[in-house]
Protein backbone atom coordinates (compact mmCIF):
# COMPACT_ATOMS: atom_id res chain seq x y z
CA UNK A 1 0.00 0.00 0.00
CA UNK A 2 1.16 3.48 -0.94
CA UNK A 3 1.34 5.65 2.19
CA UNK A 4 2.28 8.93 1.83
CA UNK A 5 4.52 9.80 5.37
CA UNK A 6 6.34 6.62 4.58
CA UNK A 7 7.10 8.23 0.97
CA UNK A 8 8.13 11.39 3.30
CA UNK A 9 10.14 9.68 5.29
CA UNK A 10 12.68 8.31 2.65
CA UNK A 11 12.57 10.96 0.06
CA UNK A 12 10.56 8.59 -2.26
CA UNK A 13 8.66 10.64 -5.06
CA UNK A 14 4.90 10.83 -5.27
CA UNK A 15 4.63 10.49 -8.72
CA UNK A 16 2.26 7.91 -10.64
CA UNK A 17 -0.70 5.99 -9.55
CA UNK A 18 -1.44 6.16 -5.51
CA UNK A 19 -4.34 4.24 -5.15
CA UNK A 20 -2.70 1.06 -6.82
CA UNK A 21 1.26 1.89 -6.23
CA UNK A 22 2.71 -0.29 -2.67
CA UNK A 23 5.98 0.51 -0.99
CA UNK A 24 8.41 -2.44 -0.72
CA UNK A 25 10.53 -2.86 2.28
CA UNK A 26 14.04 -4.82 0.21
CA UNK A 27 16.22 -5.96 3.34
CA UNK A 28 18.41 -5.48 5.42
CA UNK A 29 18.38 -9.04 5.45
CA UNK A 30 17.87 -10.17 1.85
CA UNK A 31 19.77 -12.64 0.04
CA UNK A 32 20.35 -10.16 -3.23
CA UNK A 33 21.33 -6.79 -1.20
CA UNK A 34 24.28 -8.67 -0.27
CA UNK A 35 24.83 -7.59 3.17
CA UNK A 36 22.74 -5.78 5.30
CA UNK A 37 21.51 -3.03 2.62
CA UNK A 38 17.85 -2.02 3.25
CA UNK A 39 15.74 -0.12 -0.07
CA UNK A 40 12.82 1.02 0.26
CA UNK A 41 11.25 0.94 -3.11
CA UNK A 42 8.10 2.70 -4.29
CA UNK A 43 6.45 0.12 -6.96
CA UNK A 44 3.93 0.21 -9.92
CA UNK A 45 3.04 -3.56 -10.07
CA UNK A 46 6.68 -5.28 -11.04
CA UNK A 47 8.33 -1.77 -11.46
CA UNK A 48 10.22 0.04 -9.61
CA UNK A 49 9.05 3.59 -9.80
CA UNK A 50 11.81 5.72 -7.10
CA UNK A 51 14.40 3.91 -4.44
CA UNK A 52 15.77 5.01 -1.81
CA UNK A 53 18.90 2.85 -0.10
CA UNK A 54 18.86 2.94 3.79
CA UNK A 55 22.63 2.55 5.18
CA UNK A 56 23.93 1.98 8.13
CA UNK A 57 23.36 -1.37 9.65
CA UNK A 58 26.42 -2.46 9.67
CA UNK A 59 28.34 1.02 10.89
CA UNK A 60 31.33 1.22 13.35
CA UNK A 61 32.23 4.61 13.00
CA UNK A 62 35.43 3.33 11.33
CA UNK A 63 36.73 6.64 11.36
CA UNK A 64 36.58 7.45 14.88
CA UNK A 65 38.10 4.51 16.01
CA UNK A 66 40.87 4.93 13.91
CA UNK A 67 41.23 8.63 15.72
CA UNK A 68 41.75 7.19 19.33
CA UNK A 69 44.49 3.83 18.31
CA UNK A 70 48.31 4.24 16.67
CA UNK A 71 48.84 3.88 13.57
CA UNK A 72 50.01 0.49 14.50
CA UNK A 73 46.92 -0.43 15.59
CA UNK A 74 44.40 0.93 12.90
CA UNK A 75 46.00 -1.56 10.40
CA UNK A 76 43.92 -4.63 11.42
CA UNK A 77 40.74 -2.91 10.96
CA UNK A 78 41.45 -2.27 7.45
CA UNK A 79 41.01 -6.12 6.85
CA UNK A 80 37.07 -5.33 8.50
CA UNK A 81 35.98 -2.61 5.72
CA UNK A 82 36.42 -4.78 3.11
CA UNK A 83 36.87 -7.95 4.02
CA UNK A 84 37.10 -9.01 0.40
CA UNK A 85 40.03 -7.44 -0.94
CA UNK A 86 41.87 -6.98 2.65
CA UNK A 87 45.29 -6.71 1.14
CA UNK A 88 44.25 -3.54 -1.00
CA UNK A 89 43.20 -2.15 2.65
CA UNK A 90 46.45 -3.29 3.82
CA UNK A 91 48.56 -1.59 1.13
CA UNK A 92 46.64 1.64 1.38
CA UNK A 93 47.34 2.05 5.04
CA UNK A 94 50.88 1.20 4.90
CA UNK A 95 51.70 3.22 1.72
CA UNK A 96 49.73 6.30 3.01
CA UNK A 97 52.07 6.32 6.55
CA UNK A 98 55.26 4.47 4.43
CA UNK A 99 54.67 7.67 2.23
CA UNK A 100 54.26 10.05 5.51
CA UNK A 101 56.89 9.10 7.11
CA UNK A 102 59.21 8.26 4.68
CA UNK A 103 59.87 4.81 4.73
CA UNK A 104 61.95 2.38 2.27
CA UNK A 105 60.07 -0.98 1.46
CA UNK A 106 62.58 -3.83 0.32
CA UNK A 107 62.13 -4.51 -3.65
CA UNK A 108 61.13 -8.32 -2.62
CA UNK A 109 58.60 -7.05 0.03
CA UNK A 110 56.95 -4.91 -3.58
CA UNK A 111 56.79 -8.18 -5.00
CA UNK A 112 55.22 -10.18 -2.36
CA UNK A 113 52.29 -7.11 -1.70
CA UNK A 114 51.57 -7.09 -5.63
CA UNK A 115 51.45 -10.82 -6.04
CA UNK A 116 49.25 -11.61 -2.72
CA UNK A 117 47.39 -8.40 -3.79
CA UNK A 118 46.35 -9.47 -7.30
CA UNK A 119 45.58 -12.95 -5.93
CA UNK A 120 43.04 -11.08 -3.56
CA UNK A 121 41.75 -9.32 -5.94
CA UNK A 122 40.85 -12.47 -8.18
CA UNK A 123 39.26 -14.41 -5.36
CA UNK A 124 37.13 -11.16 -4.34
CA UNK A 125 36.08 -11.65 -8.36
CA UNK A 126 35.44 -14.91 -7.86
CA UNK A 127 32.83 -14.68 -5.01
CA UNK A 128 31.32 -11.80 -6.96
CA UNK A 129 30.91 -14.19 -10.20
CA UNK A 130 29.17 -16.69 -8.03
CA UNK A 131 26.95 -14.52 -5.72
CA UNK A 132 25.54 -12.23 -8.85
CA UNK A 133 25.12 -15.13 -10.93
CA UNK A 134 23.11 -16.63 -8.20
CA UNK A 135 21.45 -13.53 -7.98
CA UNK A 136 20.32 -14.12 -11.35
CA UNK A 137 18.87 -17.56 -10.28
CA UNK A 138 21.67 -19.55 -11.81
CA UNK A 139 23.14 -21.95 -9.12
CA UNK A 140 26.25 -24.13 -11.10
CA UNK A 141 28.69 -21.09 -11.65
CA UNK A 142 28.54 -20.31 -8.05
CA UNK A 143 29.74 -23.98 -6.89
CA UNK A 144 32.96 -23.58 -9.76
CA UNK A 145 33.88 -19.98 -8.81
CA UNK A 146 33.70 -21.36 -4.70
CA UNK A 147 36.46 -24.14 -6.00
CA UNK A 148 38.33 -22.00 -7.52
CA UNK A 149 38.13 -19.33 -4.38
CA UNK A 150 39.37 -21.79 -2.09
CA UNK A 151 42.35 -22.64 -3.53
CA UNK A 152 43.34 -19.06 -3.46
CA UNK A 153 42.50 -18.84 0.41
CA UNK A 154 44.83 -22.18 0.73
CA UNK A 155 46.83 -20.60 -0.62
CA UNK A 156 47.46 -17.43 0.99
CA UNK A 157 46.18 -19.41 4.38
CA UNK A 158 49.71 -20.80 4.56
CA UNK A 159 51.26 -17.39 4.08
CA UNK A 160 49.23 -14.88 5.72
CA UNK A 161 47.98 -17.24 8.77
CA UNK A 162 43.80 -15.92 7.93
CA UNK A 163 42.19 -16.53 4.89
CA UNK A 164 39.89 -13.66 4.79
CA UNK A 165 40.50 -10.61 6.98
CA UNK A 166 44.47 -10.56 6.12
CA UNK A 167 46.49 -8.52 8.04
CA UNK A 168 49.87 -9.02 6.49
CA UNK A 169 51.52 -6.01 5.30
CA UNK A 170 54.08 -4.61 7.69
CA UNK A 171 55.28 -0.73 7.36
CA UNK A 172 58.46 -0.98 5.37
CA UNK A 173 57.50 -5.05 3.99
CA UNK A 174 55.87 -7.49 4.87
CA UNK A 175 54.82 -10.26 7.37
CA UNK A 176 56.55 -13.33 6.07
CA UNK A 177 58.85 -14.56 3.64
CA UNK A 178 57.12 -16.31 0.12
CA UNK A 179 59.01 -19.73 -0.09
CA UNK A 180 59.24 -21.71 -3.50
CA UNK A 181 56.59 -23.97 -2.19
CA UNK A 182 53.99 -21.04 -2.16
CA UNK A 183 55.47 -19.76 -5.51
CA UNK A 184 54.85 -23.20 -7.26
CA UNK A 185 51.58 -23.49 -5.63
CA UNK A 186 50.65 -19.82 -7.21
CA UNK A 187 52.21 -20.96 -10.89
CA UNK A 188 49.97 -23.99 -10.65
CA UNK A 189 47.08 -22.12 -9.90
CA UNK A 190 47.88 -19.43 -12.51
CA UNK A 191 48.30 -22.50 -15.34
CA UNK A 192 45.14 -24.01 -13.70
CA UNK A 193 43.45 -20.66 -14.18
CA UNK A 194 44.13 -20.12 -17.70
CA UNK A 195 42.67 -23.08 -18.93
CA UNK A 196 39.65 -23.23 -16.57
CA UNK A 197 38.43 -19.66 -17.34
CA UNK A 198 37.34 -21.05 -20.64
CA UNK A 199 34.85 -22.72 -18.89
CA UNK A 200 33.31 -19.83 -17.02
CA UNK A 201 32.78 -18.07 -20.27
CA UNK A 202 31.27 -21.57 -22.02
CA UNK A 203 29.13 -22.02 -18.87
CA UNK A 204 27.85 -18.17 -18.97
CA UNK A 205 28.95 -15.62 -20.92
CA UNK A 206 27.20 -17.52 -24.24
CA UNK A 207 24.38 -18.29 -22.01
CA UNK A 208 21.13 -17.03 -23.73
CA UNK A 209 19.45 -16.01 -20.58
CA UNK A 210 22.27 -14.78 -18.76
CA UNK A 211 22.60 -12.63 -21.91
CA UNK A 212 18.95 -11.45 -22.23
CA UNK A 213 19.33 -10.59 -18.18
CA UNK A 214 22.13 -8.35 -18.49
CA UNK A 215 22.10 -7.27 -21.52
CA UNK A 216 20.97 -3.30 -22.15
CA UNK A 217 20.33 -3.58 -18.09
CA UNK A 218 20.99 -1.02 -15.38
CA UNK A 219 22.99 1.37 -18.47
CA UNK A 220 24.98 3.68 -16.49
CA UNK A 221 25.67 6.55 -19.33
CA UNK A 222 29.60 8.12 -19.41
CA UNK A 223 28.10 11.51 -18.41
CA UNK A 224 26.53 10.43 -14.50
CA UNK A 225 30.13 8.74 -14.49
CA UNK A 226 31.81 11.72 -13.16
CA UNK A 227 28.92 13.18 -11.83
CA UNK A 228 28.22 10.04 -9.09
CA UNK A 229 32.73 9.67 -8.69
CA UNK A 230 32.48 5.90 -10.42
CA UNK A 231 35.44 4.04 -10.23
CA UNK A 232 36.57 0.45 -10.57
CA UNK A 233 35.14 -1.88 -13.17
CA UNK A 234 31.86 -0.25 -12.68
CA UNK A 235 33.48 2.70 -14.18
CA UNK A 236 35.07 0.62 -17.13
CA UNK A 237 32.46 -0.95 -17.93
CA UNK A 238 30.97 2.58 -19.38
CA UNK A 239 34.00 3.06 -21.53
CA UNK A 240 36.27 5.20 -19.08
CA UNK A 241 39.98 3.75 -18.59
CA UNK A 242 40.61 4.81 -15.38
CA UNK A 243 42.25 2.86 -13.01
CA UNK A 244 44.96 3.85 -10.23
CA UNK A 245 47.28 1.25 -11.03
CA UNK A 246 47.60 3.04 -14.48
CA UNK A 247 46.60 6.73 -13.61
CA UNK A 248 48.40 7.17 -10.10
CA UNK A 249 50.90 4.37 -10.36
CA UNK A 250 52.28 2.43 -7.02
CA UNK A 251 54.36 -0.03 -5.88
CA UNK A 252 56.09 -1.92 -9.15
CA UNK A 253 52.91 -1.32 -10.78
CA UNK A 254 54.79 0.74 -13.32
CA UNK A 255 57.43 -2.23 -14.20
CA UNK A 256 54.84 -4.78 -14.99
CA UNK A 257 53.06 -5.43 -18.29
CA UNK A 258 49.69 -5.52 -18.21
CA UNK A 259 46.07 -4.12 -19.59
CA UNK A 260 43.26 -2.04 -18.23
CA UNK A 261 39.81 -4.03 -19.73
CA UNK A 262 37.42 -1.05 -20.83
CA UNK A 263 33.41 -2.05 -22.20
CA UNK A 264 31.74 0.69 -24.18
CA UNK A 265 28.40 -0.39 -23.30
CA UNK A 266 27.87 0.15 -19.72
CA UNK A 267 25.37 -2.67 -18.41
CA UNK A 268 25.70 -5.05 -16.66
CA UNK A 269 27.36 -7.75 -19.34
CA UNK A 270 30.09 -4.66 -19.69
CA UNK A 271 30.74 -5.04 -15.79
CA UNK A 272 30.87 -8.59 -16.57
CA UNK A 273 32.71 -8.84 -19.09
CA UNK A 274 35.68 -6.35 -17.24
CA UNK A 275 35.73 -8.33 -14.22
CA UNK A 276 36.18 -11.16 -15.83
CA UNK A 277 38.83 -9.86 -18.45
CA UNK A 278 40.49 -8.52 -15.13
CA UNK A 279 40.69 -12.14 -13.51
CA UNK A 280 42.99 -12.67 -16.82
CA UNK A 281 44.87 -9.60 -16.29
CA UNK A 282 45.72 -10.29 -12.67
CA UNK A 283 46.73 -13.45 -13.88
CA UNK A 284 49.28 -12.19 -16.13
CA UNK A 285 50.22 -9.96 -13.05
CA UNK A 286 50.92 -12.87 -10.99
CA UNK A 287 53.21 -14.85 -13.50
CA UNK A 288 55.38 -11.77 -14.00
CA UNK A 289 55.68 -11.18 -10.06
CA UNK A 290 56.52 -14.90 -9.62
CA UNK A 291 58.93 -14.74 -12.50
CA UNK A 292 60.75 -11.36 -11.71
CA UNK A 293 61.11 -12.02 -7.46
CA UNK A 294 64.39 -10.62 -6.31
CA UNK A 295 66.39 -11.62 -3.21
CA UNK A 296 66.83 -9.72 -0.88
CA UNK A 297 65.42 -8.61 2.52
CA UNK A 298 61.52 -8.56 3.24
CA UNK A 299 61.69 -5.88 5.74
CA UNK A 300 63.30 -2.75 6.26
CA UNK A 301 64.04 -1.08 9.54
CA UNK A 302 61.52 0.93 10.70
CA UNK A 303 61.17 2.47 14.54
CA UNK A 304 58.68 1.47 16.96
CA UNK A 305 56.87 4.09 17.42
CA UNK A 306 55.70 5.56 14.44
CA UNK A 307 55.09 9.36 14.55
CA UNK A 308 54.30 10.93 11.31
CA UNK A 309 55.59 14.46 11.05
CA UNK A 310 52.17 17.18 11.03
CA UNK A 311 50.81 17.31 7.69
CA UNK A 312 48.58 15.72 5.72
CA UNK A 313 48.60 12.88 2.59
CA UNK A 314 46.04 11.22 0.42
CA UNK A 315 47.04 7.25 -0.73
CA UNK A 316 44.89 5.91 -3.21
CA UNK A 317 44.88 2.30 -4.55
CA UNK A 318 42.87 0.14 -6.78
CA UNK A 319 41.14 -2.29 -4.68
CA UNK A 320 38.35 -5.16 -6.91
CA UNK A 321 35.83 -2.58 -6.60
CA UNK A 322 37.53 0.75 -7.80
CA UNK A 323 39.71 3.36 -6.02
CA UNK A 324 40.03 3.56 -2.25
CA UNK A 325 41.75 6.67 -1.31
CA UNK A 326 42.52 7.24 2.74
CA UNK A 327 42.93 10.61 3.48
CA UNK A 328 44.95 11.50 6.66
CA UNK A 329 46.21 14.43 8.99
CA UNK A 330 48.54 13.98 11.50
CA UNK A 331 49.50 16.27 14.15
CA UNK A 332 52.78 14.80 14.87
CA UNK A 333 51.59 12.33 17.75
CA UNK A 334 51.49 8.61 17.58
CA UNK A 335 47.66 8.56 16.96
CA UNK A 336 46.30 9.87 13.71
CA UNK A 337 44.31 13.82 14.19
CA UNK A 338 41.92 12.49 11.47
CA UNK A 339 41.54 9.59 9.21
CA UNK A 340 38.64 9.69 6.07
CA UNK A 341 37.85 6.57 4.15
CA UNK A 342 36.74 7.36 0.59
CA UNK A 343 35.42 3.78 -0.50
CA UNK A 344 34.85 2.75 -3.96
CA UNK A 345 31.48 1.12 -3.12
CA UNK A 346 30.29 3.87 -1.28
CA UNK A 347 30.09 6.01 -4.73
CA UNK A 348 29.12 3.19 -6.75
CA UNK A 349 26.09 2.26 -4.44
CA UNK A 350 24.94 6.22 -5.03
CA UNK A 351 24.14 6.00 -8.21
CA UNK A 352 21.97 2.92 -7.58
CA UNK A 353 18.62 5.11 -6.61
CA UNK A 354 19.10 6.50 -10.15
CA UNK A 355 19.42 3.55 -12.69
CA UNK A 356 16.82 1.60 -10.81
CA UNK A 357 14.15 4.02 -11.70
CA UNK A 358 11.66 2.52 -14.22
CA UNK A 359 13.30 -0.92 -14.23
CA UNK A 360 11.86 -4.42 -13.00
CA UNK A 361 12.51 -5.20 -9.71
CA UNK A 362 14.19 -8.67 -10.77
CA UNK A 363 16.90 -6.37 -13.16
CA UNK A 364 17.43 -3.67 -10.20
CA UNK A 365 18.55 -7.06 -8.22
CA UNK A 366 20.90 -7.54 -11.20
CA UNK A 367 22.17 -4.12 -11.15
CA UNK A 368 22.49 -4.37 -7.37
CA UNK A 369 25.02 -7.73 -7.94
CA UNK A 370 26.77 -5.88 -10.92
CA UNK A 371 27.97 -3.14 -8.57
CA UNK A 372 29.75 -5.53 -6.70
CA UNK A 373 28.76 -4.11 -3.03
CA UNK A 374 30.32 -4.75 -0.31
CA UNK A 375 27.88 -3.56 2.51
CA UNK A 376 30.62 -3.35 5.30
CA UNK A 377 32.88 -1.24 3.24
CA UNK A 378 29.97 1.49 2.21
CA UNK A 379 28.56 1.53 6.05
CA UNK A 380 32.25 1.31 7.70
CA UNK B 1 49.52 24.75 -17.28
CA UNK B 2 47.67 21.77 -15.38
CA UNK B 3 44.50 20.86 -16.36
CA UNK B 4 43.10 22.24 -12.59
CA UNK B 5 44.41 25.40 -13.48
CA UNK B 6 42.61 25.34 -16.90
CA UNK B 7 39.10 24.41 -15.60
CA UNK B 8 40.19 27.13 -13.27
CA UNK B 9 40.91 29.86 -15.34
CA UNK B 10 38.15 31.98 -15.21
CA UNK B 11 37.16 31.54 -11.62
CA UNK B 12 39.08 33.90 -9.06
CA UNK B 13 41.09 31.00 -6.91
CA UNK B 14 44.15 31.11 -6.17
CA UNK B 15 45.48 27.17 -6.81
CA UNK B 16 48.83 26.49 -4.66
CA UNK B 17 50.31 23.51 -6.47
CA UNK B 18 51.74 20.58 -3.71
CA UNK B 19 54.23 18.12 -3.45
CA UNK B 20 52.71 15.37 -5.16
CA UNK B 21 55.13 12.42 -3.91
CA UNK B 22 54.89 13.85 -0.27
CA UNK B 23 51.53 14.31 0.03
CA UNK B 24 49.42 12.41 -2.90
CA UNK B 25 47.86 15.98 -3.50
CA UNK B 26 48.50 17.73 -6.66
CA UNK B 27 46.74 21.02 -6.27
CA UNK B 28 44.67 22.80 -3.61
CA UNK B 29 42.85 26.20 -3.08
CA UNK B 30 41.29 28.05 -0.39
CA UNK B 31 38.45 29.45 -1.25
CA UNK B 32 35.41 31.44 0.53
CA UNK B 33 32.24 29.70 0.62
CA UNK B 34 30.37 32.05 -1.83
CA UNK B 35 33.03 31.03 -4.71
CA UNK B 36 32.50 26.95 -3.72
CA UNK B 37 29.52 26.46 -6.59
CA UNK B 38 31.47 28.24 -9.48
CA UNK B 39 34.71 26.24 -8.68
CA UNK B 40 32.53 22.73 -8.66
CA UNK B 41 30.88 24.20 -12.13
CA UNK B 42 34.24 24.98 -13.41
CA UNK B 43 35.84 21.34 -12.41
CA UNK B 44 32.59 19.30 -13.34
CA UNK B 45 32.47 21.21 -16.78
CA UNK B 46 36.46 19.71 -17.38
CA UNK B 47 34.80 16.37 -16.59
CA UNK B 48 36.54 15.89 -13.10
CA UNK B 49 35.32 13.49 -10.94
CA UNK B 50 34.09 13.98 -6.93
CA UNK B 51 36.11 11.88 -4.79
CA UNK B 52 34.95 12.62 -1.75
CA UNK B 53 33.14 15.18 0.66
CA UNK B 54 34.42 15.59 4.17
CA UNK B 55 35.90 17.79 6.99
CA UNK B 56 38.73 18.53 9.76
CA UNK B 57 37.70 19.87 13.08
CA UNK B 58 40.25 21.90 14.60
CA UNK B 59 39.95 22.48 18.48
CA UNK B 60 42.90 24.37 18.55
CA UNK B 61 42.39 27.06 16.35
CA UNK B 62 38.21 26.96 16.65
CA UNK B 63 37.81 26.41 12.79
CA UNK B 64 36.66 23.82 11.20
CA UNK B 65 37.69 22.83 7.58
CA UNK B 66 35.30 21.36 4.91
CA UNK B 67 37.41 19.48 2.22
CA UNK B 68 36.26 18.91 -1.24
CA UNK B 69 38.57 16.10 -2.91
CA UNK B 70 37.97 16.14 -6.76
CA UNK B 71 40.35 14.01 -9.49
CA UNK B 72 40.43 13.29 -13.12
CA UNK B 73 40.00 10.09 -15.06
CA UNK B 74 42.30 11.30 -17.91
CA UNK B 75 45.37 12.53 -15.63
CA UNK B 76 46.68 12.38 -12.31
CA UNK B 77 45.31 15.40 -10.92
CA UNK B 78 44.19 15.56 -7.48
CA UNK B 79 42.63 18.68 -6.78
CA UNK B 80 41.72 19.59 -2.65
CA UNK B 81 39.30 22.75 -2.07
CA UNK B 82 39.30 23.62 1.39
CA UNK B 83 36.62 26.23 2.83
CA UNK B 84 38.22 27.62 6.41
CA UNK B 85 34.47 28.57 9.10
CA UNK B 86 34.07 28.71 12.63
CA UNK B 87 32.97 25.68 14.38
CA UNK B 88 30.09 26.52 15.96
CA UNK B 89 27.47 25.68 13.69
CA UNK B 90 29.32 25.69 10.61
CA UNK B 91 27.36 25.82 7.30
CA UNK B 92 28.82 25.06 3.80
CA UNK B 93 26.90 25.21 0.37
CA UNK B 94 25.62 21.96 -1.07
CA UNK B 95 27.34 21.10 -4.24
CA UNK B 96 24.84 18.52 -4.40
CA UNK B 97 22.82 19.79 -7.85
CA UNK B 98 26.12 20.09 -9.33
CA UNK B 99 27.62 16.72 -8.57
CA UNK B 100 24.65 14.57 -8.01
CA UNK B 101 26.84 11.66 -5.99
CA UNK B 102 27.68 14.76 -3.39
CA UNK B 103 24.61 14.32 -1.36
CA UNK B 104 25.19 11.35 0.13
CA UNK B 105 29.09 12.23 1.04
CA UNK B 106 27.26 15.26 2.51
CA UNK B 107 24.61 13.75 4.14
CA UNK B 108 27.46 11.98 6.06
CA UNK B 109 29.78 14.04 6.90
CA UNK B 110 27.12 16.66 7.90
CA UNK B 111 26.28 14.39 10.79
CA UNK B 112 29.41 13.36 11.59
CA UNK B 113 30.66 17.42 11.77
CA UNK B 114 27.08 18.62 12.87
CA UNK B 115 28.00 20.85 9.19
CA UNK B 116 24.89 22.03 7.54
CA UNK B 117 25.01 21.98 3.56
CA UNK B 118 22.59 24.64 2.63
CA UNK B 119 20.87 24.05 -0.05
CA UNK B 120 20.56 19.80 0.00
CA UNK B 121 17.90 18.47 -0.87
CA UNK B 122 18.44 15.55 1.00
CA UNK B 123 19.54 16.39 4.58
CA UNK B 124 18.31 13.09 6.40
CA UNK B 125 21.02 10.71 8.63
CA UNK B 126 23.08 8.69 6.31
CA UNK B 127 24.73 5.91 8.58
CA UNK B 128 23.52 6.94 11.86
CA UNK B 129 20.50 6.40 13.14
CA UNK B 130 18.00 9.06 12.78
CA UNK B 131 17.27 10.35 16.31
CA UNK B 132 21.00 11.07 17.29
CA UNK B 133 21.64 14.13 19.43
CA UNK B 134 25.78 14.13 18.96
CA UNK B 135 28.38 14.26 16.29
CA UNK B 136 31.10 11.83 17.00
CA UNK B 137 33.85 13.20 14.55
CA UNK B 138 33.65 16.45 16.14
CA UNK B 139 36.85 16.81 18.61
CA UNK B 140 34.81 17.41 21.89
CA UNK B 141 33.25 14.78 21.16
CA UNK B 142 33.17 11.90 24.62
CA UNK B 143 32.53 8.54 24.10
CA UNK B 144 29.77 6.96 26.31
CA UNK B 145 32.44 5.40 28.90
CA UNK B 146 34.44 8.79 28.58
CA UNK B 147 31.21 10.42 30.00
CA UNK B 148 30.55 7.97 32.83
CA UNK B 149 34.20 7.71 34.01
CA UNK B 150 34.88 11.41 33.15
CA UNK B 151 38.21 10.57 31.62
CA UNK B 152 39.48 12.68 28.45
Amino acid sequence: MFDSQTAATYNLETVGDQENDFILNLGPQHPGTHGVLRVVLHMDGEYILSADPVLGYGHRMQEKIAETLTYTQVLPYMARMDYLSALSYNQAWVCLVEKMCGYEVPRRAEYIRVLTTELNRISSHFLWFGAFLLDLGAFTPFLHAFEDREKILDLLETLTGSRLTYCFFRFGGVGADVDSVFLKGAQDFVDHMRSHLASYHDLVTGNVIFQERTRDVGVILPFDTWGYGLTGPVLRGSGEKYDVRLREPYSIYPELDFEIPVEQTGDCLARYLVRLQEIEESLNIIEQTIAGMPEGPIRSKVPKIIKPPEGEATMSVETPRGELMIYAVSDGSKIPYRVKYRVPSFANLSIFSKMAKGQLLADALAVLGSLDLVIPEVDR
Amino acid sequence: MSIIETALHDVNVTVEAQDYQQSGIHAQAEIQAEQLKSVCRALHSFCFFLETVTAVDNLSTETMQGVWFFNHYRQSARFKVVIETGRNNPVFPSIGAIYPGAVWHERETGEFFGIVYDGSKDSRCLLLPEDVTFHPLRKDFKRPEQQIAGIH
